[in-house]
C-alpha cells in the first residue's frame, strides 16, 4: 500500500528541484484523533504525502486545520492513530519511544514559533544541548555550537541568555540549534510567527540559504503566504485533509 | 497543661477563638462585598488537587507541631496527676512537723532519709474542732507513718522501703476505703495482734499473700529512745528500749524486726503512701515505735472529687493556723502542690518541645510564604488579565487572602488533629524512656489545647498569607500578561534606597538597646542589621552585588558562629540566642551560596560532566534552581534551618554522651552506691562487712559513708531568707577515695586532693555542686531553681572568693555554723549534689552523732559490681539497704537520655517535612511551568529517563545543598557550643555523631527524592507534541 501511496505522493510532489532527489518523508493514510472531555476530534483524516530529500516544503492552512499536528506526527513528536510514516527510509510509527527519541536526536532539528529555548542556558549552551544529548564530547560540542552560531550570524551573542536577546536573535539561536547536529530534516512550526516582517524575512533568508547550502530537507508550517512562497512546494490543508499540493514555480530565493 | 505563655489555657482558647472569629468575620463580610474575588478564590482551591494537597500539607505543619507539643504536655500532666492522686487519694492537706520536707531533693535515692517528728495525738481532735464549722471539710484523721524495710520470712525477697500507715479506723470517714482488687473493703479493726494488710505492689515484690509472714524493722524513734534511756539500766534486756538507748548514745541500734502476718492484700485506699505500703491499727504502730498517744501526721479531706480537693486548701490552712502555731506544726497543701507540680511538669515538656519546634515553625513560615508566591507565579498571567479588565490590587490581595484563609482553615483543622497523633507517638517514646521507673504514661489531650493549636496555626498561617498576598498583588499588568520577568532594579528604587539606609539605623538602635539591657541577642541582631545595611548601601552605590553580599554573608557567618567575640563582657546569653543565632547563621549561609551559585554550578558540571550522558541532563537540572534564586534560596533556607538544628542538637547530645562514656568521672571512682533507711542504720559498715553473710570482704576496696541533715541555710551576709536544705556529711572513707575534681577552688588549694583533705580535716568547710554556683553563661532549659541561691562569684571562674560562706543552722539543736565554701565541684560529679561538708561538722551542728544513710563502695579489681550489689542487698535486707551498680545506673541514665534526645531530634525532624513539601511544591510547579521546555528537550532527543533524571537531579541538588549547608553550619556552630560547655563541664568532648548524621542526611534526602519522583515521572511521561502544545 505504501508503494502505491508513494507514487501518488510523488505525483503530487510536483516540480523537481535542483539537488532534490529520492523521498525523505513518506506518509500514507495518516490519521490522528484527539480525545478530550468525551469529545473525539479527528485532527488528521488520512493524509498521504511525500517529501523529497533536500526539498523545502511549506504547509499552510487556517487555524485548526491540522498542520501542526501533521508536523508533529511526521516528526515523531506525537503518536499516530492510524497510517504509516517513513522518514529517511525508516518507519517511525512502530518505533519505541526510546528509539524514536534517539532517531530525532540524530536526524532531525526543530524550530518553533515560541523559540522554546531553555531560558536558564546561554545561547551557546542552548545550541550545544542536542550535541550533548547525542553523546558528543563537551569540547567538540562547544566548537560545533560556535560554528553553528557563526553560521546564523550570532557568534558574539554566544554567552547571552534568551531573555537578553531580541526575538529575531532568539529564533536564529533556535535555527543554529536545529542545524548543529547536521540533521537530515528540519521541522519548523511557524518559524516567523512571533517576528516582525523585517526579522521574518531575515530568518527566511537564513533558512533558504541553509537549505541550499546544506541540502537539508525543510518542512515549514506557516500562516504566512510570503514565507510559503520561499519554499519549493506549498501544501494546503483544511479539516485534517490536504486540499492542494503545488510546486512554487519559481520559489523566491534568498534576498528576494 | 493549664497555662501557656503564662495565660490559663481556657482563657487563651477564648482569646484566640475571638481573634480567629473576628478575622473570619471580616473575611466573610469582605467576601460578600467582593463576590467575584471570593468565587475565583474558592474555585482555585480544587483546581489542581495534587497541588492543593501539597499546599495543605505544607501549611498544616506548624499547627501540627503546636498540637503535638501540647498533647505531650497534656499527657505528662495527666500521668503525673494520676500518679499524685493514686498516692494521695482523698487526702488534701497534711499537718506535719516543720522541716519534714526540705528542699534540695533527696540525696539518698529512694530511701526516706528522715522520719517525720511525732506530736501529741490530741492535735487531730483540735484540728477537727477548728474545721468542724465548715461544710467543705469531709474528714480529719490522725495518722502515724513510718518507712521501713520489709522482708518475706523464709525467702530472700525484700522491699527496702515500705510505707507503714497506722490508721484509726473510726476517724477515716470521708477518706478512701482500703479495698482489695475484687472491690472488698478491708477493715483495720478486724486485724489481730500481729496482723497487717499489705499493698498489692508490696505483696508482689515480696511474693507473699494472705496468711504469709513478713518481717518489718520498726525501730523506736529517737525521742522514744531518750525516754527509754532513763529506764535502760532497769530493763537492759528490753529489746526495743535497748535499741533506742543505743541510738540515743550515738551508736546505731541493732535492727529488731517484728514478724507480722499478712491478713489481706489491698489494691488501693491506703493514703498517703507510695505504691509499696502496709496498714496496721494506729495504736499498734505507736506501740512499736514507742510513741504511744502520739502521731506524726493529721490528714484533712475536703468534700468533692479527689482532683478538686485542693481548691479549698487555703481556707483550711488558714482555719488551722492557731493549732499549727501552738504545736509548731505545718499544714502541707499536698493535693494542691501535687497537682501544681504535675501541671508544671507537663508545661515544662510543652515548653521544651515548643522551643525546639521554633526552628520548624520558622521553616514552616518560609514554606507558607513560598507556596503563596509560587501560586501567584503560576497565576501571573490570569492575575495580569484580571488587573487589565479592571480588578484593583485590593481585589487581588483579597482573592489570595480568601484562598489562603480556606487553605489555612483546612490545614489548621487537619494539623491540630494530626498533632494529637504525633503527640501520642511521642509520649509512647517518652514512656519507653521512663520504662522501669514505675511512672506510667497515660495518654490525654485537652480539647482546649487542640483548639489553641488550631487557632495558633490559623492565625500564623493567615498572617503570612496576608503578607504574601500583599506582595503578590503588586504586579505589573503588562509584564504579568506577557510573562516577562520583573526587572532587577538592583535596589535603586526609592524604597530600595530607603531600606538600604534605614537598615543600619535600625541596627544601631538594636545595638544600643542590647547594650542597655545587656542582652547579647539584641546586640548581635543590631550588628547583623548594620552588616546587611552596609551590603545594601554598597549595592545602591553600584558595587558588584556578588562581592557585597558574599562579603556580608561571610561576615555574618563569622559573627554568629562565634557570638560573644564582639560583645562586651557580662552580656546575658540565654537559650533564645540559640534560636536567633541558628536562624541568622542559616540565612547568612544561604545568602553566600545563592550569590555564588554559578561557581558551584561550574564545579558540579566539571565534576560530574565526564560521566557519559550526564552533561545535558546536569546542565538542564542544575541551571534552573540557580536561576530561580528566590525559590531555591527559600527551599535551601528551610532545609538548612531544620537540618542545622537537628545536627547541632545531635552534636550537643553526642558531646554530653561522651561524658557517660567516662563512668569513673561521673561516679567519682565508686562502683556501688547504697542507701539505708533511717529505721535500721548500719552502725559501722566496715565492721558489718566483715561479718556480712554472702559478701566477700575482699571484693570491697573502700567504703565512704554519707549522712544527711536538714538545715536552714543561706549565704552569709546576705538578707535572703534561709532555705531548708539537706547538707551531706562525708567521712574519711569518702574524702580519701573520691575522684571528683573541682572547677573552681579557693586560692590556697592547688589540687583536688588538697580540697578533699581540707574538707576532712578542717571543720566548717564545705564544697558545693556546680548547679548551686551562678555561671556566666546560662543555657539551661526547663531546670528548676537551685535549692539555695548563692551570688557574688561565678562557678566557671577558676578562683573562688576567700570569703564565701553558707550559714547553716539546725532547727532541732539551734546550733549554727558558717561553712566556708572551698570548692565548686565539676558538673560531672553526678552523685554529689548540693552542699557537702565533713561528718564531724554535721555531728557538731546536730549536737549528736548522726547515723550513716548512704554508702559508696569502691570495689577491688575484678569484682563484679552487679553481683556485689545483690550480695549487699541480701546481707543488709533488714537494714533496708538498696544498692545499685553505678556503671549500670549511668548506662541506664544515658540510654534514657539518649532516647529523649532522639525523641527531641525526631520532633525537630518533623520540620524536614517542611523542606520536603517545599521541594514537592516546586517540582510540581516546575513540571507545569516548563512543560514546553520539556517538550523541546524531548524533541531534541532527551529520553524519558533523562527528563526524569534531570528533575531528580534538580531536587537532589537543592536538597543535598540544603542538607549539606545545614550539616556544615551545625557542625561549625557545635564546635563553639561544645567548647563553651567543655569549659564548664569536664569530660565533654567534641564528638562527631556519624551514625546520627548518616540517618539525618539519608532520611532527609530519600524523603525529598520520593516527593519529587511523582512530578518527575509525570514530566517524563508527557508526549513532546502535547508538551509543546501546552499553554498554562
Amino acid at each position: 500500500m505504501l508503494a502505491r501511496k508513494k507514487t501518488e505522493a510523488e505525483g503530487r510532489g510536483g516540480s523537481v528541484v535542483d539537488g532534490v532527489d529520492g523521498l525523505m518523508i513518506e506518509a500514507a493514510g495518516v490519521q490522528k484523533v484527539f480525545e478530550a472531555g468525551g469529545l473525539r476530534v479527528r485532527a488528521l483524516r488520512g493524509v498521504d504525502l511525500g517529501i523529497r530529500r533536500g526539498e523545502m516544503v511549506a504547509i499552510m492552512g487556517p487555524s485548526g486545520c491540522g498542520k501542526t499536528t501533521l508536523l508533529n506526527v511526521l516528526s515523531g513528536l506525537d503518536e499516530l492513530t492510524a497510517g504509516e510514516v517513513r522518514v529517511d527510509g525508516e518507519g517511525i510509527g512502530g518505533m519505541s519511544d526510546k528509539r524514536r527519541t534517539r532517531f530525532r536526536a540524530e536526524r532531525m532539528g526543530f524550530i518553533f514559533q515560541s523559540y522554546n529555548l531553555i531560558p536558564v542556558l546561554s545561547a551557546i549552551e542552548n545550541v550545544e544541548l542536542p550535541l550533548l544529548v547525542a553523546g558528543k564530547k563537551p569540547k567538540k560540542a562547544r566548537r560545533w555550537a560556535l560554528d553553528a552560531l557563526e553560521m546564523v550570524g550570532l557568534p558574539e551573542q554566544a554567552s547571552k541568555r534568551p531573555a537578553e536577546m531580541s526575538g529575531g536573535q532568539q529564533q536564529r539561536v533556535t535555527v543554529a540549534r536545529s542545524l548543529v547536529n547536521n540533521p537530515s530534516i528540519v521541522w519548523a512550526d511557524e518559524p516567523t510567527g512571533a517576528l516582525d516582517s523585517e526579522t521574518s524575512k531575515e530568518i527566511m533568508d537564513l533558512l533558504v540559504r541553509l537549505n541550499r547550502e546544506q541540502r537539508q530537507t525543510f518542512v515549514l508550517v506557516t500562516h504566512d503566504a510570503a514565507v510559503a512562497a520561499r519554499a519549493h512546494r506549498t501544501i494546503r490543508m483544511r479539516d485534517g485533509n490536504i486540499t492542494s499540493d503545488e510546486a512554487n514555480g519559481s520559489p523566491k530565493g534568498e534576498g528576494r | 497543661m493549664e497555662e501557656l505563655f503564662g495565660v490559663p489555657t481556657d482563657r487563651l482558647m477564648w482569646i484566640l477563638l475571638a481573634v480567629c472569629a473576628a478575622g473570619l468575620a471580616l473575611l466573610a463580610v469582605s467576601a460578600l462585598r467582593n463576590r467575584v474575588s471570593f468565587r475565583m478564590a474558592a474555585r482555585n482551591v480544587p483546581r489542581r488537587r495534587a497541588q492543593t494537597v501539597l499546599v495543605v500539607l505544607g501549611l498544616m505543619l506548624a499547627t501540627m507541631l503546636f498540637s503535638a507539643s501540647f498533647t505531650t504536655g497534656d499527657t505528662l500532666t495527666n500521668s503525673l496527676r494520676l500518679q499524685a492522686l493514686e498516692n494521695l487519694g482523698q487526702v488534701d492537706v497534711e499537718v506535719r512537723a516543720g522541716g519534714s520536707d526540705p528542699s534540695g531533693g533527696q540525696p539518698f535515692g529512694e530511701t526516706t532519709a528522715e522520719r517525720a517528728r511525732y506530736f501529741d495525738a490530741s492535735v487531730a481532735g483540735e484540728a477537727r474542732d477548728r474545721l468542724s464549722g465548715t461544710d467543705r471539710v469531709a474528714g480529719v484523721a490522725p495518722l502515724a507513718t513510718e518507712t521501713v524495710p520489709v522482708t518475706a520470712k523464709g525467702t530472700d525477697l525484700s522491699e527496702p522501703t515500705v510505707d507503714v500507715l497506722g490508721i484509726e479506723e473510726g476517724s477515716m470517714r470521708g477518706f478512701d476505703r482500703i479495698t482489695t482488687a475484687s472491690g472488698r473493703t478491708l477493715s483495720v479493726g478486724d486485724l489481730g495482734e500481729n496482723e497487717v494488710y499489705l499493698s498489692a505492689d508490696a505483696a508482689e515484690g515480696l511474693d507473699v499473700s494472705g496468711g504469709d509472714v513478713v518481717r518489718a524493722t520498726l525501730a523506736p524513734t529517737p525521742e522514744a529512745g531518750m525516754n527509754a534511756e532513763a529506764n535502760a539500766g532497769a530493763n537492759a534486756g528490753a529489746n526495743e528500749n535497748a535499741a533506742a538507748a543505743a541510738l540515743a548514745a550515738g551508736a546505731a541500734p541493732a535492727p529488731r524486726p517484728a514478724e507480722l502476718t499478712v491478713a489481706g492484700v489491698y489494691e488501693k485506699g491506703a493514703n498517703p503512701s507510695a505504691s509499696s505500703s502496709m496498714v496496721m491499727p494506729l495504736g499498734r504502730l505507736q506501740e512499736r515505735v514507742g510513741e504511744e498517744g502520739r502521731i506524726n501526721s493529721v490528714l484533712v479531706t475536703h468534700e468533692g472529687p479527689a482532683v478538686e480537693g485542693g481548691a479549698s486548701t487555703g481556707a483550711t490552712v488558714d482555719a488551722l493556723g492557731p493549732v499549727l502555731r501552738e504545736n509548731d506544726l505545718e499544714a502541707e497543701p499536698v493535693k494542691r502542690d501535687a497537682i501544681e507540680q504535675a501541671d508544671e511538669g507537663g508545661e515544662s515538656f510543652t515548653s521544651i518541645f515548643l522551643l525546639f519546634g521554633q526552628f520548624s515553625v520558622a521553616a514552616g513560615v518560609l514554606l507558607i510564604f513560598l507556596i503563596f508566591v509560587m501560586l501567584a507565579a503560576e497565576r501571573k498571567h490570569e492575575l495580569g488579565i484580571a488587573r487589565a479588565v479592571g480588578m484593583r490590587r485590593g481585589h487581588l490581595m483579597r482573592m489570595f487572602a480568601f484562598e489562603g484563609a480556606l487553605y489555612a482553615l483546612i490545614a489548621s483543622a487537619i494539623g491540630s488533629v494530626l498533632g494529637v497523633g504525633v503527640g501520642w507517638l511521642m509520649v509512647r517514646v517518652i514512656g519507653e524512656a521512663f520504662a522501669g521507673s514505675g511512672f506510667d504514661i497515660r495518654f490525654a489531650t485537652r480539647p482546649e489545647n487542640v483548639v489553641i493549636a488550631f487557632c495558633l496555626g490559623m492565625v500564623l498561617t493567615f498572617a503570612v498569607v496576608l503578607i504574601s498576598s500583599w506582595r503578590v498583588s503588586r504586579l505589573n499588568v503588562v509584564r504579568a500578561i506577557r510573562d516577562i520577568p520583573e526587572p532587577d532594579s538592583r535596589g535603586r528604587t526609592v524604597k530600595g534606597v530607603l531600606l538600604a539606609f534605614l537598615t543600619p539605623v535600625a541596627g544601631a538602635l538594636l545595638i544600643f538597646q542590647g547594650l542597655q539591657a545587656e542582652q547579647m541577642g539584641l546586640y548581635m541582631l543590631g550588628i547583623s542589621l548594620v552588616v546587611v545595611g552596609a551590603a545594601l548601601i554598597a549595592r545602591v552605590l553600584r558595587a558588584p552585588e556578588r562581592i557585597a553580599f558574599t562579603a556580608a554573608g561571610i561576615l555574618l557567618l563569622a559573627l554568629w558562629l562565634f557570638p560573644g567575640s564582639l560583645g562586651p563582657e557580662g552580656m546575658t546569653e540565654g537559650i533564645d540566642l540559640f534560636f536567633i543565632s541558628g536562624v541568622m547563621i542559616v540565612l547568612a549561609g544561604v545568602w553566600v551560596v545563592i550569590y555564588n551559585s554559578d561557581v558551584l554550578l561550574g564545579a558540579i558540571v566539571a565534576l560530574f560532566g565526564r560521566i557519559r550522558g550526564m552533561p545535558p541532563v546536569l546542565r538542564a537540572a542544575v541551571s534552573y534552581p540557580m536561576q530561580s534564586r528566590f525559590r531555591t534560596g527559600m527551599t535551601l533556607a528551610m532545609f538548612s534551618l531544620v537540618v542545622f538544628t537537628i545536627v547541632t542538637m545531635s552534636f550537643i547530645a553526642a558531646a554530653f554522651g561522651s561524658i557517660f562514656s567516662d563512668t569513673d568521672r561521673l561516679s567519682g571512682g565508686f562502683d556501688v552506691r547504697a542507701d539505708a533507711g533511717y529505721a535500721a542504720p548500719i552502725p559501722d559498715i566496715n565492721e558489718a562487712l566483715k561479718s556480712a553473710e554472702g559478701v566477700d570482704e575482699k571484693d570491697v576496696a573502700a567504703v565512704g559513708t554519707l549522712t544527711g541533715l536538714p538545715l536552714d541555710a543561706k549565704q552569709k551576709d546576705t538578707d535572703r531568707r534561709a532555705d531548708t536544705l539537706f547538707v551531706q556529711g562525708v567521712d574519711g572513707g569518702y574524702t580519701k577515695n573520691v575522684g571528683y575534681g573541682f572547677k573552681s577552688t579557693v586560692a590556697e588549694y592547688d589540687t583536688r586532693e588538697e580540697v578533699w583533705t581540707a574538707l576532712r580535716e578542717e571543720e566548717n568547710t564545705a564544697v558545693i555542686s556546680a548547679d548551686l554556683a551562678p555561671t556566666r553563661e546560662n543555657f539551661a532549659i526547663g531546670e528548676g531553681q537551685p535549692s539555695i541561691k548563692l551570688s557574688g562569684f561565678y562557678g566557671d571562674d577558676p578562683a573562688l572568693p576567700d570569703d564565701l560562706y553558707i550559714r547553716a543552722e539546725s532547727p532541732e539543736s539551734g546550733e549554727a555554723r558558717d561553712l566556708r565554701v572551698i570548692g565548686v565541684l565539676e558538673d560531672s560529679a553526678f552523685f554529689a549534689p548540693g552542699v557537702m561538708s565533713s561528718k564531724a561538722t554535721l555531728d557538731g551542728i546536730s549536737g549528736s552523732p548522726l547515723p550513716a544513710q548512704g554508702y559508696q563502695f569502691r570495689l577491688a579489681d575484678g569484682a563484679d559490681p552487679g553481683a556485689v550489689t545483690k550480695d549487699l542487698e541480701k546481707a543488709f535486707a533488714e537494714n533496708g539497704l538498696q544498692a545499685v551498680a553505678v556503671e549500670k545506673e549511668i548506662r541506664d541514665g544515658s540510654a534514657s537520655q539518649g532516647l529523649f534526645n532522639n525523641l527531641l531530634m525526631g520532633f525537630m525532624g518533623l520540620g524536614l517535612l517542611v523542606g520536603i513539601a517545599a521541594l514537592g511544591v516546586i517540582a510540581a510547579r516546575s513540571v507545569v511551568e516548563r512543560r514546553q521546555q520539556i517538550g523541546m528537550l524531548r524533541a531534541l532527543g532527551f529520553q524519558r529517563g533523562q527528563v526524569r533524571l534531570a528533575f531528580l537531579i534538580e531536587s537532589s541538588f537543592v536538597a543535598l545543598l540544603g542538607i549539606g549547608l545545614g550539616v556544615a553550619l551545625g557542625a561549625a556552630l557545635s564546635v563553639g557550643i561544645v567548647d563553651s560547655f567543655a569549659e564548664q563541664i569536664a569530660g565533654i568532648q567534641y564528638t562527631v555523631p556519624w551514625t546520627t548524621l548518616g540517618v539525618i542526611v539519608g532520611l532527609a534526602y530519600v524523603a525529598s527524592l520520593l516527593t519529587t519522583f511523582l512530578p518527575a515521572r509525570q514530566a517524563s511521561k508527557v508526549y513532546p507534541a502535547e508538551a509543546l502544545r501546552y499553554a498554562e
